[in-house]
Parts: C-alpha cells; sequence; structure tokens
C-alpha cells in the first residue's frame, strides 16, 4: 500500500519535473520519446535484417547492462564505504599502502573475455546474415532466386542531394531500365537486393526500419538487402556527410504485395500520361508526409504548421495518389507543359514521352504519383510544389536546379537564369500534378 | 650577459660549447619578449594551456550555436552552410586545439617535474612546438574572418572524406586553411612528441627506473609514441589532398581512377589512435588522483601500466570500426570487430584498478577526486556504448546517428575532458602557489556533471530513433522534438558550469589563497617541489628509492636529506646548474611557418610565370622558417651555470664568476 502510494507519488513529481519543461511541452512534442518508436527508429523494426541487427544491439545491452550493475554497484559502494566521513577521518594516519593483487586482476580479464564472448558470437552470426541475400551470395545464386521470384534486386544511386532508383529488372523497350526517384517503391516479403552506386560524393542509403545503413562510395560497387515484413511505407535518409544539404537528402520506401506491386511496375512503365482531363475523385484526406519551413520569411507557401500525425496511414495516401486529381485544368496543363520546354526544365529532368530526357535530375514521368518531393522533404501537393520551384535554393541549400535560376551572386552580379511568374508557376505545378 | 664564460667549470663534459656571440641572446624575466623566448618548459606548458582555453570556448560556443539550431525542428538559427561550418570546426577545434594541446600542456609542466629532470631534452624544439601548433591553430581558423564566396571557415567535416573535399565539390580555400593548419599542428605535435620521448627515456633521475615511473609519465610515453606512429598517416592523406587540390593529382579523382575509400584508411590508421591520444593522458592524470586523494598508491601498478601499452598497440589494429559501413566484406567487418572487443579488455582493467585503489583508502572528496570520479562513471558508460558499437551489425544502425554522438561525447568530454579538468584543478596550487575554493569548485564539478548528462544522455535516444548526426535541421514528426529540446538545455547548463569553473580558476590564479607546498599530500615527486617551482625546477636532482618518490621522501626525511646534500656538493663542484638560453629562432621559424602557410592556401593560383602574390609570399614565408632554423643551428646550445644556496636562491653573477684573472 504504501509502496503503491510512494509509486504514485514519485510518477507524480516525475510528470511534474518532466512538464516543468512545460517548456517542453510547449514545442509541441510527447514526453515518451524513450519508446523510441518513430518514422526511423531502429528499436521498433519492420524486416529481418534490421531485426537481426536490433538482436545483436539488445545482447549487447544486456550484457553491458549486468557489467554496469555490478561495476557500478561496487565502485558506488567503495567510494560511499572509504568515503572520510569526519574530520578525523581527514587526518587519521594514512591507510594500508597495499599495491594490488595479481590474482583478482586475472581473474577480472577472464570474466571481461568472457563477457565479451558472449556479445562476439551473434555478432559474427549477424555480420554474415545481414551482409547478402541469404541463398544469393553470389551472383549465379543470386539471378537463381531472382529467376524463382524469391529475391528483387534494384539499383540505388546517391547524387548531391536526392536519390535516383533503377529497376534493371523492368525493362521499357527503347528506353532501358525504370527509373524513378526519391521513393523507392519495392515488393513486401521478399528480399530485395540493392546495389549501392553514386554519381559525386560519398552517401549512405539508410531506412532505418528495414537495414541499418551501408555507403554509397565513388569507384566501389556497394549492396544491401532488405526485406520488408509486409506492405508499408517507410522513412529514408542518406546518413554520410555529403556537402550543404545532407540534412534534407531523403528518401521514402513503399513495401508492396506482389500484385499491387506488378499493378505499379505496369503504370510506371508507361510513358507520362497526357493531359486528358478525367472526372475527378472524391476528396481524401491528405496526410503530413513532412514539411520543412520556409527560409525566407517572403516566400510563398510559407507556413509552420504542422499535422504531427498523418491523418490517415501514408501507404493509403500512397495510393491515393496513383490515381488522379480532381479537377484537373487541361488547358493549364496544357500550358505548363509547353513551360517544362521553355524554361528548359527539360535539359536536367527526364518525362518519358513528353520530349524530355534529361538525365542529371530526378525522373519526372510519374512525379504526380508519389507522396513526396524535393528528395522527400516536402509533401507533394500544388502548395509545397510551388514553393519549391518559386525558389528551390530556399528549401534546399546549394541545390542544382537553383543555380539555373536567375539570382544575385555574393558580388551583386545579376546572374541570367529561370525565371518564373505566378502564372508559370502555377501551369508548371498543374501539369508536374498531372503525371501520373 | 657571457655567462657561458664567465663560470668556473671543473669538469669538462659539464663544459657547453664556445659559441660565436653574433647573435642576440635574450634574457628577459618578464614581459612579451620573455614569452616569446622562453624555452622553460613550465612557461611553454602555460602557454599550451592558454592557448588550449581559448579554444576551448570558441569551440564550446560552436557546440552551443549547434544546440541553439537543434532546439526545435526546423531551426533558423543557422543556415545549412553556417551549421556545416559549426560542426566542422567544432569537431576540428575541439580535438586539435583544446584537447591535444591542454594535454601537450600538462606533458610540458608536469612530466619533466614527475621524473625528476630540469628541463625537455630539447628545450629550443619545445617551444618551436608551441609556435608551429599556433600557426596552425590561426591558419585553421583564419577563415572565419576571410569573407567572401571563395574563402570562409572548413567546412568539409573534421573527418574530411575524399570526394567531398575535391575542388569539385568545396571549391573554397575553407579546405586548403583545413589541410594546411592540420599538417602544421601534425609538425607540432610530432616534434613535441619526439622531444617528451627522449626526454622520458634519457632524463630520468637517478633511482627513477622505467617500472618507477609516475603513470602519468608513462601514459605520456605512450601518447607520444601513438602521435609519432599515427600522424604520418593522415600527413600523407592531408599532402595527397593538397596535390589533389591544387596540383591536379588524382588520388582520391575518381575520374582519374583514384580511390576515395584511400582517404578514409589513412584518416582512420591516424584517427584512431587519435581517441587514445586524448584519452591516455586523462587515464594518467586520473591514475595520478585517485591514488593521492585515497591516500594510498595505485592498485595494480604494472597492470595500470601494461594494459596503457596495449591500449596504445590495439589503437593500431582498429581503425576500420569507423568504416564499418563501408562495405568491406564480412571476413574484415568480422576480424575489426573482435579486434575492437578486445581493446575492452585492457581499457576494463583499468576501470578495475582505479576502483581497487579507492577499495580501502581514505577518499578525500575533494575537487580533482569529484572530477576524477566523473571521469571513471561517464568513462564507463562511453565505454559500454563503445562496446556496443563493436558490434558491427548493431553499428550499422549507429554509425553516423545521434547514438554515436552520445558515445564519444562520453568518452571525450566525460573521459578526456573531466580527467583534464581535474589535472587543472589537481595541479593548480604546484603551478601558481594559490588553491582554488572548494565550493566553487565543486559547484562548477556539479553544473558540468549534471549539465553534461543532460546534453548527451537524450542522444542515445535520438540515435536509436533514427537522427542522423551533421544535419541541420529536422522534422517536427519524427519523436525527436523532446530529446533535442532537453540536450540544448543540458547544453547551456554545461555552459554555464564551464563558464563557472574558468571564471573560478580566472578568479584564484590572480586572487586566490596563496598555499604552500604539497597541499594534497601528495605521492610523486613534483609535489616536493617548492611553488610555483622555480625556473631550475630541482635544486638537487633527487634519487628515487621507490615508486611513489615523493611518498618515500615524507616518510624517509633523514636519509633523503643526507643523501641530498652530498648529493649537491658534487653538483656544485660539476659547475652548478646548466640552464639552456633563451632563443628567439623557433618563434621565428613557427612565424616562418606561418607566412608561409597563410601563403598558401590564402592566394589565388596564378599560372602566369613571375613572382605574384602566393608565389612570393611562400617564398617569403620559407625564407623566414629558413632564416629560423638557420640561425637556430649557428646559435648552439650554449647555455648558462645556475650556483643556488642551500635555499635554492641563486648566488651566481657576484661571486660565481672568479674565473680567467
Amino acid at each position: 500500500m504504501r509502496l503503491t502510494s510512494l509509486l504514485s507519488t514519485s510518477a507524480h513529481w516525475g510528470r511534474a519535473a518532466l512538464a516543468m519543461g512545460g517548456l517542453a511541452l510547449l514545442t509541441g512534442c510527447d514526453l515518451n520519446f524513450w519508446r523510441m518508436e518513430g518514422h526511423q527508429s531502429t528499436m521498433v523494426v519492420d524486416g529481418p535484417v534490421a531485426r537481426s541487427q536490433l538482436g545483436v544491439f539488445m545482447v549487447t545491452v544486456w550484457v553491458t547492462l549486468v557489467i554496469f550493475l555490478i561495476v557500478g554497484g561496487v565502485l558506488a559502494y567503495a567510494t560511499w564505504k572509504f568515503r572520510a566521513k569526519t574530520e578525523a577521518d581527514e587526518h587519521a594516519e594514512p591507510p594500508p599502502q597495499s599495491h594490488g593483487n595479481p590474482l583478482v586482476e586475472i581473474g577480472l580479464i577472464a570474466a571481461s573475455v568472457f563477457a565479451l564472448v558472449i556479445i562476439a558470437v551473434p555478432t559474427l552470426k549477424a555480420i554474415w546474415y545481414t551482409h547478402d541475400v541469404p541463398g544469393g551470395e553470389t551472383r549465379p545464386q543470386l539471378d537463381a532466386l531472382i529467376k524463382k521470384g524469391e529475391a528483387y534486386e534494384v539499383t540505388a544511386t546517391g547524387l548531391q542531394w536526392w536519390f535516383k532508383f533503377e529497376y534493371p529488372l523492368e525493362q521499357i523497350n527503347g528506353v532501358g531500365s525504370l527509373v524513378t526517384s526519391n521513393e523507392l517503391v519495392i515488393p513486401a516479403n521478399r528480399p530485395v537486393r540493392i546495389n549501392l552506386r553514386t554519381m559525386d560524393v560519398i552517401h549512405s542509403f539508410w531506412i532505418p526500419k528495414l537495414a541499418g545503413k551501408v555507403d554509397m562510395i565513388p569507384n566501389r560497387a556497394n549492396h544491401l538487402w532488405v526485406q520488408a515484413d509486409k506492405p508499408g511505407y517507410f522513412w529514408g535518409q542518406c546518413a554520410e556527410y555529403c556537402g550543404d544539404s545532407h540534412a534534407v537528402m531523403r528518401f521514402r520506401v513503399v513495401a508492396l504485395a506482389p500484385k499491387e506491386f506488378t499493378e505499379w511496375l505496369e503504370a510506371q512503365k508507361l510513358p507520362a500520361r497526357d493531359v486528358a482531363p478525367k472526372p475527378a475523385l472524391a476528396g481524401a484526406p491528405k496526410a503530413q508526409f513532412a514539411a520543412l519551413r520556409a527560409f525566407k520569411r517572403n516566400e510563398y507557401g510559407f507556413s509552420d504548421k504542422y499535422a504531427e500525425t498523418p491523418s490517415r496511414p501514408p501507404l493509403e495516401s500512397w495510393r491515393e495518389k496513383q490515381n488522379p486529381e480532381k479537377g484537373e485544368d487541361a488547358a493549364l496543363i496544357a500550358k505548363g507543359k509547353a513551360l517544362f520546354t521553355a524554361k528548359s526544365c527539360l535539359g536536367c529532368h527526364a518525362i518519358r514521352g513528353h520530349g524530355a530526357a534529361g538525365i542529371t535530375a530526378p525522373d519526372l514521368t510519374h512525379v504526380g504519383s508519389r507522396t513526396t518531393i524535393a528528395g522527400a522533404i516536402l509533401e507533394n501537393n500544388s502548395e509545397q510544389l510551388r514553393r519549391w520551384i518559386s525558389n528551390p535554393g530556399a528549401v534546399k541549400p546549394g541545390n542544382k536546379m537553383s543555380l539555373s535560376y536567375a539570382r544575385t551572386d555574393y558580388y551583386g552580379n545579376k546572374i541570367d537564369g529561370i525565371q518564373l511568374t505566378a502564372e508559370d508557376e502555377v501551369a508548371l505545378v498543374a501539369y508536374l500534378e498531372s503525371l501520373k | 650577459m657571457d655567462l657561458a664564460h664567465s663560470v668556473p667549470l671543473t669538469k669538462q663534459d659539464h663544459a657547453p660549447s664556445v659559441q660565436p656571440k653574433l647573435l642576440w641572446i635574450p634574457t628577459a624575466k618578464s614581459g612579451l619578449i620573455m614569452w616569446l623566448t622562453t624555452v622553460d618548459h613550465k612557461k611553454i606548458g602555460f602557454l599550451y594551456g592558454f592557448f588550449a582555453l581559448i579554444f576551448f570556448i570558441i569551440g564550446g560556443f560552436e557546440a552551443l550555436l549547434i544546440r541553439a539550431q537543434l532546439m526545435v525542428p526546423n531551426g533558423t538559427v543557422l543556415t545549412a552552410q553556417q551549421y556545416n561550418t559549426m560542426f566542422t570546426m567544432h569537431g576540428t577545434t575541439m580535438i586539435f586545439l583544446a584537447v591535444m594541446p591542454l594535454s601537450a600542456a600538462f606533458f610540458n609542466f608536469i612530466m619533466p617535474l614527475q621524473i625528476g629532470a630540469r628541463d625537455v631534452a630539447f628545450p629550443r624544439l619545445n617551444a618551436f612546438s608551441l609556435w608551429t601548433f599556433v600557426a596552425g591553430a590561426i591558419i585553421l581558423n583564419i577563415g572565419w574572418f576571410i569573407p567572401g564566396p571563395n574563402h570562409g571557415a572548413p567546412d568539409g567535416g573534421w573527418f574530411g572524406y575524399a570526394p567531398l573535399t575535391s575542388k569539385t565539390y568545396i571549391p573554397k580555400h575553407s579546405i586548403d586553411y583545413w589541410v594546411m593548419g592540420l599538417q602544421l599542428l601534425g609538425v607540432a605535435s610530432i616534434a613535441a612528441s619526439l622531444n617528451f620521448i627522449v626526454t622520458i627515456i634519457n632524463m630520468r633521475a637517478p633511482g627513477m627506473t622505467m617500472m618507477r615511473l609516475p603513470v602519468f609519465v608513462w601514459m605520456t610515453l605512450i601518447t607520444a609514441f601513438l602521435i609519432v606512429l599515427s600522424f604520418p598517416a593522415i600527413t600523407i592523406a592531408l599532402v595527397e589532398l593538397m596535390m589533389d587540390r591544387n596540383f591536379s593529382t588524382v588520388f582520391f579523382e575518381v575520374s582519374g581512377g583514384g580511390m576515395p575509400i584511400l582517404w578514409q584508411h589513412l584518416f582512420w590508421v591516424f584517427g584512431h589512435p587519435e581517441v587514445y591520444i586524448l584519452i591516455l593522458p586523462a587515464m594518467g592524470i586520473v591514475s595520478e588522483i585517485l591514488p593521492t586523494f585515497s591516500r594510498k598508491p595505485l592498485y595494480g601498478y604494472p597492470i595500470v601500466v601494461f594494459s596503457g601499452a596495449s591500449i596504445g598497440f590495439l589503437g593500431f589494429t582498429v581503425w576500420s570500426h569507423h568504416m564499418f559501413t563501408t562495405g568491406m566484406g564480412a571476413v574484415a567487418t568480422a576480424a575489426f570487430s573482435l579486434l575492437t572487443m578486445c581493446i575492452a579488455v585492457p581499457t576494463g582493467v583499468k576501470m578495475f584498478n582505479w576502483i581497487g585503489t579507492l577499495w580501502n583508502g581514505r577518499l578525500m572528496m575533494r575537487t580533482p577526486m569529484m572530477f576524477a570520479l566523473g571521469f571513471v562513471w561517464m568513462f564507463m558508460i562511453g565505454g559500454f556504448s563503445g562496446v556496443m558499437h563493436s558490434a558491427a551489425p548493431a553499428d550499422a544502425q549507429q554509425q553516423d546517428s545521434y547514438f554515436v554522438i552520445a558515445h564519444f561525447h562520453y568518452v571525450l568530454i566525460g573521459g578526456s575532458i573531466f580527467g583534464l579538468l581535474a589535472g587543472i584543478h589537481y595541479w593548480f596550487p604546484l603551478m601558481f602557489g594559490r588553491q582554488v575554493s572548494e565550493f566553487w569548485g565543486k559547484l562548477s564539478f556539479w553544473l558540468i556533471f549534471i549539465g553534461f548528462n543532460v546534453t548527451f544522455f537524450p542522444m542515445h535516444f535520438l540515435g536509436l530513433n533514427g537522427m542522423p548526426r551533421r544535419t541541420f535541421t529536422y522534422d517536427a514528426n519524427m519523436g525527436w522534438n523532446t530529446p533535442n529540446f532537453i540536450a540544448t538545455i543540458g547544453a547551456f547548463v554545461l555552459g554555464i558550469g564551464m563558464f563557472t569553473y574558468f571564471a573560478v580558476m580566472t578568479y584564484t590564479f590572480f586572487k586566490g589563497k596563496k598555499v604552500g607546498k604539497d597541499v594534497w599530500d601528495a605521492r610523486t615527486l613534483e609535489w616536493s617541489l617548492p611553488v610555483p617551482p622555480p625556473e631550475y625546477n630541482y635544486r638537487v636532482i633527487p634519487t628515487v628509492h621507490a615508486r611513489d618518490a615523493w611518498w618515500y621522501e615524507k616518510h624517509h626525511q633523514e636519509e633523503i636529506a643526507k643523501e641530498q646534500a652530498e648529493h649537491a656538493k658534487v653538483e656544485a663542484d660539476h659547475g652548478g646548474i646548466h640552464m639552456p638560453n633563451q632563443s628567439i629562432w623557433p618563434f621565428v621559424t613557427g612565424l616562418g611557418l606561418l607566412i608561409l602557410g597563410v601563403g598558401a592556401t590564402y592566394f589565388e593560383s596564378n599560372w602566369t610565370p613571375g613572382i605574384h602574390a602566393k608565389l612570393g609570399t611562400v617564398l617569403f614565408g620559407g625564407f623566414v622558417t629558413f632564416i629560423g632554423i638557420y640561425f637556430w643551428s649557428i646559435e648552439g646550445n650554449a647555455g648558462y651555470h645556475l650556483h643556488l644556496d642551500e635555499h635554492g636562491n641563486p648566488v651566481d653573477e657576484k661571486h660565481a664568476p672568479p674565473a680567467k684573472h
């Protein structure tokens, strides 16, 4: 009885102390952070690779926790027991001048080695398990698995500051592999080998809920394997410092059931959708995927209001995105399409079927079907799209698109480049949104 | 001043070589000239500490700006560029300009005293190390003061991974400053380390065998070897990077067949021993403080020494655990994983021995002891998260996340900095003859201890919850808001704690309570000296009879007094105490390197023939360096002799030179 009341009292005080961070509450965040259930949690995972890594981690946690309790306990006891407690203690004769005991030392060394063996065994097992697709460690083995439909392969390439995804198994006549960017769609419940490449500096490919990171290093053919337990929507991020906008080099992974995955592939292989307005779909609540606060006060679309929790599961919103927007304005879209050429966007971006074949920037053939834009930092909606194309440098410092815009350099010189009027922006946004 | 000629010499081998006196021999004992020309290891140590603390404060401000930016999601305190510069310079400053020189300050000040020497082996080389360190530090930071799109402070990360640091991706000179600055710091560190190695091997007092060396001296020796063996790796890497950036070589250029991964190997072959370069001095300091305040000898001295040596040795075999995510393959990953676990054994052994030292002792809870115990606790926690990283699969998730940040700040602040702060507190009465108030000392300890834990403990959660390092912003919906907010609050408490600590130190330096020698009833030789120690350190070179030499002397006073009287007479017969002359040339050499370094990095290359700004400045700097080295060598190492009475007062000048009539 007393214990429970004590517990509730201490819980009360604990809460009070935390809430004393009424300051902390002001930031509008939950105080359960130790549960570590975020979108990029490595503690609540959704695939066998991440689970194996988590397993090893938990072994190290328990082993070190036990050692900590023992060693810390002895240390605390010794500090308490042998401290000079009184004035007399301080002036007493010094204690016996002993020099140590080799047997104790050797015993403790042996105990440490034993503790390390407990960690080493699962570590070694997991190193080999997480290294490559089980049973597909060599190329012929992997090809055999892929042929049987028991594995899948994609190639991810890092660029400053976005990711390109190629599907070598999905060939399009006269084009080559299917290419998308920033949102990787994979089959659920099937091992996926991801080849890791980079076009410029070192990046690191990390989907915390599916697998630990592996670096994308120039002149080096790295790889990684992941498997999603079930269909889902996952957050990923570059994990190696790669320049100015490293922090906003993100991506998403969507895992789909086999049938849906095949349907998605078929849709993606088609050339870009042509402007032909269709009957609008019923409006659906929008999901909040991410938001980046404006860097400039006068920027279009400035808003620091975030929905903390998506109003619906993100995977459902992703599915919704595969359908055309309601109320498309064919004339506006046609104008946007013309502007895409006129403003030289096609020099860098590809839109299959619309005559744009640039390769240095994300493929936009089906950009409208993605949930995010700008390297998975902004939600893909008309407001954020417009914010992005009106001033890309403010959203993603130093990015290459911003360098093609008209701007003023450090010395105040005007540099010629892309200029968009408000009408241009609206038309381009409508066009991009139509690319489902 | 013609001391070199005026001294009566009775033994030829003590005779200083007679030099042509073409050169000015500075003799100022105060003022700027003294500081620029000093070769006294204690003054040089003080200067090292002074500069280190300045950079420690700068690095601390950089850290606070980083935390201010991350206090809330989508922070707007810094731009992306500024943030990247901050974390680059915070890391570089703290490692190379704060912790290493602070350790060097202790090596300089304390180590010769602990082995019963009168100076380091090469006093002018010591001054050269100091001034070259200052030159390197200036070049590293010069970018802050040069605005413009082509300049700015370094922003490629303290690890400077190729190819981000190439001219293609960072065309600014910021990386050139970083390369040149680190290069000079390497020169300074290697010169200083060779000096310390020679000093420890050759200049120990009679009876001071290797297995009687204080543990701090052992750790100095091991650290010096680590520096000498590891810095060449980064020197090579930096030269290659400099060549890539300025002379179109392709060491790291993929387009020319270069290998960016090579940089990582070279960097971490240096970088991992560097971790031990940062922590071993602190371990040495703690191994001095715990016995003193437990009032009994260090538990298991030989094992503490050998574990330090094996940490140093193993430190060279584990570099690739910084590269677990670079796709080394399963076998290499497994090998480095196991080797990294091995290093936990000697580290754990030290921990056990520190606890064993407390056991059955009588713990005097003074401020240095508080910091030392704080060190043991915090280093233990940092060690445990280190073991977690040694498991490569777990590390694949933690690498470059905030979990790693939490880990190495527990080791570097909770470890190195706590150890160094303990050391400052511990030796302050010896260095300056004044003692810091216990109340203010303990208050600063608790502020630092609490602030530190509030800052860095939540970062474990952040990392496990997937927050990557080196990110200037984060979204509000990732579950990272609260830990970041708490960490920022903690960082400011830590800042207040550090401010308190150094404010109290500064106050004590000028106005603190004056104390006599051996305030802590300590155990090692340096405490046998009057405070502050005289320029010549020991009136009579001590003879060492036991491991805790001063403790032995205190308990065998009669025997020691007799012995010292005999030795004093012998030394006087040998011509007195030989003191090195002050010299301006190490400073001139360092200045030349500074001019050379600035010229090579600040100016644009100009491929037209003829002398232009860059070439001209570099040549001028090289000329000044040459002048410094040239006169340094022809000036010789003459020095002068001191004669002391029984109380250590100089009696020379007046009646000492009876020489040639």
